[in-house]
């Protein structure tokens, strides 16, 4: 296959010595800005932005894109430890990653976590290099009426079987969404919901909501109940890693399943932190056994983070063939490609053949440096845990604090983070659901965007959203799985008793 | 154009001699914020960052210069920003002419006056593309065509009520058209949705739509502009920038339609710190990474400081606020 | 939390507060709402239509809620929160608060370096020197990793135009 003989010539491009070293140097920081919230690859990208100016354009990329990848697994890293997600694409991973840390296991999730996420940005590079041209072509087929669907159908994977109150869930979805509305409506370009307030022109920032709701309401939780962090109990040893390693195969539902959303996240404009969500509702619905979840399941570590990071790496694809940025991060790539002279878009794959492979030949190997210098990371962030309570926890506080203030750079957002910490810390006592007020505000905004975006084009049909194959089948797959939690029910009464495989045990 | 080129020089050796009058009278003492009233890729983000790297790479300031984006509710949060921090000469803003045409539109706490001018250091292009396989060779054709059915022609663009809508708006008035304009969140977005055929037409700048353009997924029909744009190096089949005709000579009467990349200071800063910057952007026109930087995104070089400045803004302002106003989409 | 600790607020008192919040919240999106268009026209739903049934539904949840916890929680005698847990939650929360305000108005490096080295002291019962060492390096380190390296100024205060640093 001719792909397959342009990546032979890519790695011949990217596998030199200092390249390696670059790598391992982008890794190493991205993983400093993916452990610190509100700070993220962006800004690493603009740290190391004019050292690249006297670089050349691949060895350039090659230091931006595995700083991105360091960012990925240093955001897995404090949402295990401490409930804080470091980057937004790891809020998922805080649901059972985080209980595993408590309960000592933190090892063990670090370790599945970035196994699994290795395993997903493979996956991810794989695909682009089998199906670039395809993907490219395929990408250019979604316009609003698509871009809702998929909203759509990620929203359907995660909500549903809520454990508590009906009542609870829809308050909490929805105060997402009001959450989302403040600040400028790109429809209209109306101001909505600000109250005359100029703080609120920003809009409300998902990552100061989630440092509060998570981190901070976490941590007034930890206090109450006088617990310390117990996560030191279990000693690091290179034997428990590889341990956990070997036990990985055991999920190969998990992982192929998490891969595939993450992929089609990925590729669609739905994004890493919507792949994560909808990865680990998925697991949660698909398992044999469904309790545990929430409280430390293996699958629900391995869920989000395969998938956030195959949604991660097979965006990048959209990026340089069709010149979308799908994150923040990939915007400021793409300055950076045009500052070095390069004009992303179909072009690219054309003209700058050995850029572009050279690029994806770095992907494979800028993971795998990736998960190496990330394991060798863990006893180092396990330490952290022995240091005693009274110092650490005021400093991840400050880090919190920090870390929602560096998200716009506005001190507003101290109050907003301590507001959201006390409602974090009231909803999670009162059995309000939080994850899914938080993938309403990861969703909410897009999604209107894109119904209304739909609305003008059909003149306000709404068959627009069946209108043809593409998106009747991503609306239906929606439904179904809305739906699905009854038609299971219905199954299980036709179906009285059935063996439990062994496949999640 | 010798003219043109002797007059840039001159200004260069008057900027390199002014320097040390206008160091003496106000330098930065502490690091210089550049406030970006776009989020991070977008076009005034590469502006101000161009702007940033040539600041550093040639030691033009001897404080840091740090790139801070503040662009949310369109831009709003900067302009905001840039208020409450009056006084304070390290602040610099960067924006296009959002900064006089937002308030008309959104309600703020913001008026065009809470600034100080400094520069606009560039213009941006808006051209009328079509997608690659679309069957109208010229503006002419596109035009008819959305006579012929009113209200069912797509045009794309980014934002609301922002430039590319009140370009539209425009359109339509000069053309006599209707068409349905549907808002993207960034110029990238309408180029793929462009591409991908799900509208007829955007009104992209030069640099958004370059990369489709190469791979024939979308095509140009004129620019909004009195004459025709400088020729660079050739894009496709040997056709560059300069062989795309004028909307005038195309049938469709609006030549006056760009956007300026803009330099502004908080309110009540004192002139000497004007001329500073003044200067300095002067200084940073003249190195090879602006040219560059010119050339890869297909603006116009120009520069207004001072009255010229004043003047640009008075007339940009009077024709955006005809078009706002009779859209109904004045706030104040 | 163990059931000899006395209880200092009841569950149902707190799901009826916490039900009036969000039912108020609701109205506020509603009155926030109607300042715009909320129907729909030949453009499909307008500016204020979504928000507008957002917080409609809100207010609809929020009733539900205050229902369900007159049905379960009124004549359960569950704490929602221990005097004991109580006092724990605020000697940890009180003094972020005090962080949060004095990084308001001293500037982050100067409300991080008072809150870690006050909490060690007074909380952790660490000596003085230690305590202002590992606080002042922390906070320095901060300094140099936003400031220098990611060029991400962080809020200052008064101490550091005095010192001219920023």
């Amino acid at each position: 296959m001719e792909n397959i003989a342009s990546l032979m010539h890519g790695f011949g491009v990217a596998l030199t010595m200092h390249h390696v070293l670059l790598m391992m140097l982008g890794v190493l920081l991205g993983i400093l800005v993916g452990v610190l919230p509100g700070l993220g690859a962006p800004n690493g990208v603009t740290l190391l932005m004019p050292l690249t100016f006297s670089m050349d354009p691949i060895s350039a990329i090659i230091l931006l894109t595995s700083m991105y990848w360091g960012a990925l697994f240093g955001g897995s890293t404090t949402s295990i430890l401490f409930n804080i997600p470091g980057e937004p694409s790891s809020v998922a991973t805080t649901f059972d990653g985080h209980p595993m840390a408590k309960q000592g296991r933190a090892t063990e999730a670090l370790t599945y976590a970035f196994l699994s996420a290795g395993f997903g940005a493979l996956v991810g590079v794989v695909l682009i290099t089998v199906l670039s041209s395809w993907v490219a072509k395929f990408a250019l087929r979604f316009s609003s009426p698509e871009f809702f669907a998929v909203y759509f159908l990620a929203f359907a994977s995660f909500i549903g079987l809520g454990g508590s109150s009906p009542f609870k869930t829809v308050i909490s979805i929805m105060l997402g969404f009001a959450f989302t509305a403040v600040g400028m409506d790109t429809v209209s370009g109306s101001l909505r919901l600000t109250y005359g307030i100029d703080e609120l022109i920003r809009g409300i920032s998902f990552l100061v909501a989630v440092i509060g709701l998570f981190g901070i309401g976490e941590l007034l939780l930890t206090m109450e109940e006088g617990l310390r962090f117990d996560g030191v109990k279990a000693r690091v040893s290179p034997r428990k890693v590889f341990e956990t390693l070997l036990t990985l195969p055991r999920y190969w539902v998990t992982l192929l399943r998490s891969a595939a959303i993450g992929c089609w996240m990925g590729i669609t404009p739905g994004g890493p932190t919507a792949a994560s969500f909808m990865s680990y509702g998925l697991a949660k619905r698909f398992a044999r056994r469904r309790e545990g979840f929430g409280k430390g399941r293996e699958e629900g570590v391995i869920a989000p983070e395969t998938a956030d990071h195959a949604a991660g790496s097979s965006a990048i694809l959209p990026m340089l063939a069709l010149g979308i940025p799908g994150s923040a991060t990939a915007a400021v790539m793409m300055g950076g490609l045009m500052i070095w002279g390069l004009t992303p878009g179909p072009m690219l794959f054309i003209e700058q053949k050995d850029f572009v492979w050279g690029l994806i030949a770095s992907m494979y190997l800028g993971n795998v440096v990736a998960v190496v210098l990330v394991l060798a990371t863990v006893p180092f962030f396990a330490a952290i845990l022995r240091v005693p309570f009274a110092i650490i926890g005021p400093v991840i506080l400050v880090i919190c604090v920090s870390g929602a203030y560096t998200v716009a750079g506005a001190s507003f957002d101290l109050w907003l983070v301590l507001i959201f910490g006390v409602v974090g810390y009231v909803f999670k006592k009162l059995d309000y659901p939080i994850a899914p007020m938080v993938l309403a505000m990861v969703l909410g905004d897009k999604a209107e965007d894109a119904f209304r975006q739909s609305a003008i084009m059909s003149g306000g049909d709404l068959s627009i959203f069946w209108s043809n194959g593409l998106v009747a089948t991503i609306m239906a797959l929606g439904v179904l799985l809305l739906v699905w939690p009854l038609l299971s029910l219905v199954v299980q009464r036709l179906r009285p008793s059935r063996d439990v495989g062994a496949t999640t045990a | 154009m010798m003219m043109k080129k002797a007059l840039m020089a001159a200004t260069a050796l008057v900027a390199a001699l002014g320097i040390s009058a206008a160091e003496a009278a106000w330098k930065p003492s502490k690091p210089v914020e550049f406030v970006v009233t776009s989020g991070a890729g977008g076009g005034t983000d590469q502006f101000a960052r161009t702007v940033q790297a040539i600041i550093t790479k040639h030691n033009l300031l001897d404080q840091p210069v740090v790139v801070v984006n503040k662009g949310g509710g369109s831009g709003a949060e900067g302009f905001v920003y840039g208020k409450t921090a009056a006084g304070e000469p390290h602040k610099v803003i960067f924006a296009t002419n959002n900064e006089w045409l937002l308030p008309l539109v959104a309600k703020l706490a913001f008026k065009p006056e809470d600034l100080t001018p400094v520069a606009a250091m560039a213009v941006d292009e808006f051209l009328l593309w079509v997608p690659g396989d679309s069957p109208h060779q010229d503006a002419k054709s596109f035009i008819e065509a959305a006579k012929a059915a009113p209200g069912k022609v797509k045009i794309g663009g980014s934002q609301s009520k922002d430039t590319d809508h009140i370009l539209v708006k425009q359109i339509e008035k000069a053309a006599g058209i209707k068409v349905t304009y549907v808002p993207f969140k960034s110029g990238g977005e309408a180029a793929t949705q462009l591409a991908g055929g799900h509208v007829e037409a955007n009104t992209n700048n030069p640099a958004e739509n370059l990369g489709q353009w190469k791979a024939g997924g979308v095509r140009p029909l004129c620019v909004f502009a009195p004459e025709r744009m400088a020729r660079g190096e050739p894009v496709v089949d040997g056709k560059g920038w300069a062989d795309i005709p004028t909307c005038k000579e195309a049938g469709v009467p609006l030549e006056h339609y760009q956007m300026p990349r803009t330099v502004f200071l908080p309110g009540g800063v004192q002139q000497d710190a004007v001329d500073f910057y003044v200067d300095l952007l002067k200084q940073v026109r003249e190195k090879p990474e602006w040219q560059e930087y010119i050339t890869r995104t297909s603006q116009s070089n120009r520069f207004f400081a001072g009255e010229d400045f004043q003047t640009f803004i008075k007339n940009n302002e009077d024709e955006g606020r005809a078009v706002i106003a009779a859209e109904g989409w004045l706030v104040n | 939390m163990s059931t000899n600790e006395r209880s200092l607020v009841s569950r149902f008192a707190m799901e009826i507060a916490t039900g009036c919040a969000t039912l108020v919240a609701g109205i506020v999106v509603v009155l926030g709402a109607i300042e715009y268009e909320t129907g729909w026209d030949e453009g499909g739903p307008q500016p204020g239509y979504f928000p507008f049934y957002v917080g409609l539904i809100i207010i609809a949840a929020s009733l539900g809620v205050l229902g369900q916890a007159f049905l379960n929680h009124r004549r359960s005698r569950e704490a929602f929160v221990t005097r004991e847990g109580f006092a724990r939650v605020m000697a940890f929360f009180l003094p972020l608060a005090a962080f949060t305000v004095g990084s308001y108005v001293l500037g982050l490096y100067v409300g991080t370096f008072v809150y870690l080295a006050g909490v060690m002291i007074f909380q952790g019962g660490y000596r003085w020197p230690f305590a202002l060492a590992v606080a002042g390096g922390i906070t320095g380190f901060f300094f140099v990793l936003f400031e220098r390296w990611f060029q991400v100024p962080l809020l200052k205060g008064p101490l550091e135009a005095l010192l001219g640093i920023y």
